[in-house]
């Protein structure tokens, strides 16, 4: 038994937890089908369970890596020298590419460009099929995720198998993941225990958390050893080897990088670095941003194929899916910096709240505020730059020092300019107050008027303590949650020319 | 692969159209962008060491320190401890240090279910990293395949304190070229995947014992 019980006193049921409109099979991260943030997130904050596990999970991370960061004294300067990097490689980004195509092409290894999600999938089915593959398994990759590459895998009839524990726990347990670290989170031991009873048949699995991940060992271990074809994702390219670096935590990602004949990379375009020494800045930052850890347990680094150790097929599949659209906007082009640390995430106060799914999207959080509606090209996901308080917790954490305020304000000024344009938002009470601000403001003598005529007007609605308790039609929605000081007798201009007055 | 070609150069035309004026064309060798983050440590070589074996503890390694005429016994004695009889040695792992008590079974693509029954594995490594607690494999002939530190439960490291730098821009320093391969190993296989309760021991080996050789005077 374990001092955690406070958590799993009281199971929430984990397949309902978070259903909110299944519109499409695995549609529910579809960010085309997904319901407005708001509406997601409303759902969400009715299951206290689910608030308390992420809260929960969320804590010990931050806890963690507040501690790391504040021993390393360089912290800033790592920042600045990670921002110059990464903006350095976007700025060259077909050169780099071209670099990392060459070199990993000369090392053995081959690669493919894919304009678009459904490309991408087609080409890692069609090298799939080469090889005559039934089965696959998988590292934990977001970027598989985004082009939702495992039910179309799956539809064509291979068996997908997850290796991560928290994806093998989504996996079997056919949840939607909700941060791009710990993806599980949402979940806690107890339902964790119940997947794994349920789909492995262990009737007396306790909810141990050694016991449950023991569990997890045993079913994985024959597909490793037997299972030759591998997927992987890739936390960096590096253009002056043709090297890919994965980071991970479980060794999973090892057993998937070692012992298949077959390995093929899905990355998108954005994570390429100039050179192999940029990771000596970039693997000070990710894992003490992402785990709270100095190190995380493994990294793996290699070149093509070597012959005699590891796959001895090695393919790259380089992913555009709208990035290369983002990459002409001045201030959006920030975005692509990102290197998947999650920090922006565990900082969030709004993510704190809602968690993962209702974002309505793989990418959640910040990050995913403005990641996810840049991908679709601005048609889908219009209420995520919203999401958000503008506090600027995410910009502090960003390792990378992604201004994430400031896109999320210039996508936001974007989604105005587009309701504006359209017919039905005419007679929107928003728009056109905004109208009539923009008439009142114009003129001074406007603007007076206006300010004599509303002092009249809200003294009905003013009580004796000299508050707004509660308006009417639109301004009911701001009383609804709050009070509003009367209208006080005298304006400061008011003020200030009468008592000019005086002084004469 | 017509389709990916014609994207290729779809994609490429695209992100060339946006890189701007600042792009040359060319590969840019030298690291660019400011260099303010420390290179070097601070601290002296034996507070450099204590470092590399407190947090090679904190991450539940098992830690002994030797001479170098000591190598051969002190892994002996570990080996013993470890009550084990059959471990992996990498294809150049130096004959002495594999004492004829045990049985061993030295990698010459050995497949990976012959090295999946061996007990453990015993190898040397290229380099450690204090700051982070790291031991770095470049998979030499003495480090081994890389399935070889994988798949046994068990991995003994011999790690030399010369071997030893205080920070991960010290370890770039001492390549002498990008490895091809390359695994960074910072404590044993772990997760936190249910409820951030850290478990050790997921896939990678559960157990990993160093053996820190005291070089320098």
């Amino acid at each position: 038994m374990s001092p955690d019980q406070a958590i799993t006193a009281e199971p929430a049921p984990h397949t309902s937890a978070l259903r909110p409109i299944p519109a499409h099979e695995h549609a529910e991260l579809d960010p085309r089908f997904a319901p407005p943030f708001p509406q997601a997130a409303l759902h969400v904050l009715r299951n206290p369970q689910l608030r308390k596990n992420v809260a929960h999970a969320i804590d010990v991370i931050q806890t963690k890596r507040g501690k790391l960061v504040a021993e390393k004294q360089d912290w800033q300067a790592l920042r600045d020298a990670a921002s110059a990097i990464r903006t350095e490689a976007l700025d060259h980004l077909g050169t780099y590419l071209h670099e990392f195509e060459k070199n990993c092409t000369a090392a053995g290894g081959t690669v493919h460009w894919a304009a678009d999600a459904d490309e991408a999938r087609r080409i890692i089915l069609d090298l799939l099929r080469q090889e005559k593959a039934s089965e696959v398994i998988k590292i934990k990759t977001m970027t598989s995720a985004e082009i939702q590459l495992n039910p179309f895998l799956e539809k064509s009839g291979l068996e997908v198998y997850e290796t991560d524990l928290a994806e093998i726990i989504l996996q079997l347990g056919e949840e939607e993941p909700s941060h791009i670290v710990v993806p599980a989170l949402h979940i806690n031991r107890s339902q964790v225990r119940e997947i794994f009873a349920r789909r492995m048949g262990l009737e007396h699995l306790s909810d141990d958390p050694k016991e449950l991940t023991n569990a997890a060992r045993a079913y994985l271990r024959r597909k490793f050893l037997t299972i030759p074809t591998a997927i992987s994702g890739a936390n960096f390219l590096i253009a002056e080897t043709g090297g890919v670096a994965v980071v991970e935590s479980e060794g999973n990602g090892r057993m998937c990088l070692t012992l298949p004949q077959t390995m093929i990379t899905i990355a998108g375009i954005e994570k390429v670095l100039p050179r192999f020494n940029d990771l000596e800045v970039m693997l000070q930052l990710l894992a003490r941003s992402a785990t709270g850890e100095r190190m995380n347990p493994y990294t793996s680094l290699w070149t093509g194929v070597t012959p005699g150790d590891g796959p001895q097929n090695f393919h790259v599949v380089l992913l555009d899916n709208g990035r290369s659209s983002i990459l002409k906007k001045p201030v959006e082009r920030q975005t692509l910096k990102c290197i998947r640390c999650a920090a922006c995430m565990n900082a969030c106060p709004v993510y704190r709240q809602t968690g993962g799914h209702a974002y309505g999207s793989v990418y959640p959080g910040p990050i995913g505020a403005i990641l996810t509606p840049q991908l679709m090209k601005m048609e889908f996901a219009q209420s995520l730059p919203y999401a958000s308080s503008l506090c600027g917790a995410c910009y502090e954490v960003c390792p990378v020092k992604i201004n994430i305020p400031e896109v999320l304000l210039e996508l936001r000024s974007q989604v105005v300019n587009q309701e504006r344009g359209q017919a039905g938002r005419f007679f929107d009470p928003m728009y056109l107050g905004l109208r009539i601000a923009n008439l009142l403001f114009a003129r001074a003598w406007r603007f007076h008027l206006a300010q004599r005529l509303g002092r009249i007007g809200l003294r009905l609605f003013t009580r004796k303590d000299g508050w707004i308790h509660s308006l009417p039609s639109v301004g009911g929605k701001w009383t609804q949650t709050r009070d509003l000081r009367g209208f006080p007798e005298q304006t400061f201009h008011e003020w200030w020319a009468a008592r000019a007055k005086e002084d004469q | 692969m017509s389709t990916s070609a014609t994207s290729r150069q779809r994609i490429l035309d695209r992100i060339r159209a946006e890189e701007g004026p600042k792009a040359t064309g060319a590969f840019v060798g030298s690291s660019a962008g400011p260099h303010a983050y420390f290179r070097r440590g601070a601290l002296d070589r034996s507070a450099c060491l204590s470092l590399m074996i407190e947090r090679l503890r904190e991450y539940d390694a098992e830690v002994v320190e030797c001479t170098p005429e000591q190598i051969s016994t002190t892994i002996d004695d570990q080996l013993s401890a470890s009550g084990k009889h059959l471990f992996t040695a990498p294809q150049g792992l130096p004959s002495a240090w594999m004492s004829a008590s045990f049985d061993w079974k030295v990698d010459h693509q050995l497949p990976a279910e012959e090295i999946e029954k061996t007990e453990g594995v015993v190898t040397a490594s290229f380099c450690g990293i204090a700051d982070s607690g790291t031991i770095v494999l470049h998979h030499s002939a003495s480090e081994g395949r890389r399935v070889l530190t994988l798949l046994p439960d068990w991995h003994l490291c011999i790690l030399r304190a010369s071997q030893v730098v205080e920070t991960l821009p010290e370890y770039f320093d001492r390549c002498p070229a990008p490895p091809a391969l390359a695994t960074y190993i910072s404590g044993p296989s772990a997760t936190a995947d249910i409820e951030m309760t850290r478990i050790k021991g997921v896939h990678g080996p559960r157990f990993l014992h160093v053996i820190l050789v005291r070089d320098e005077s």
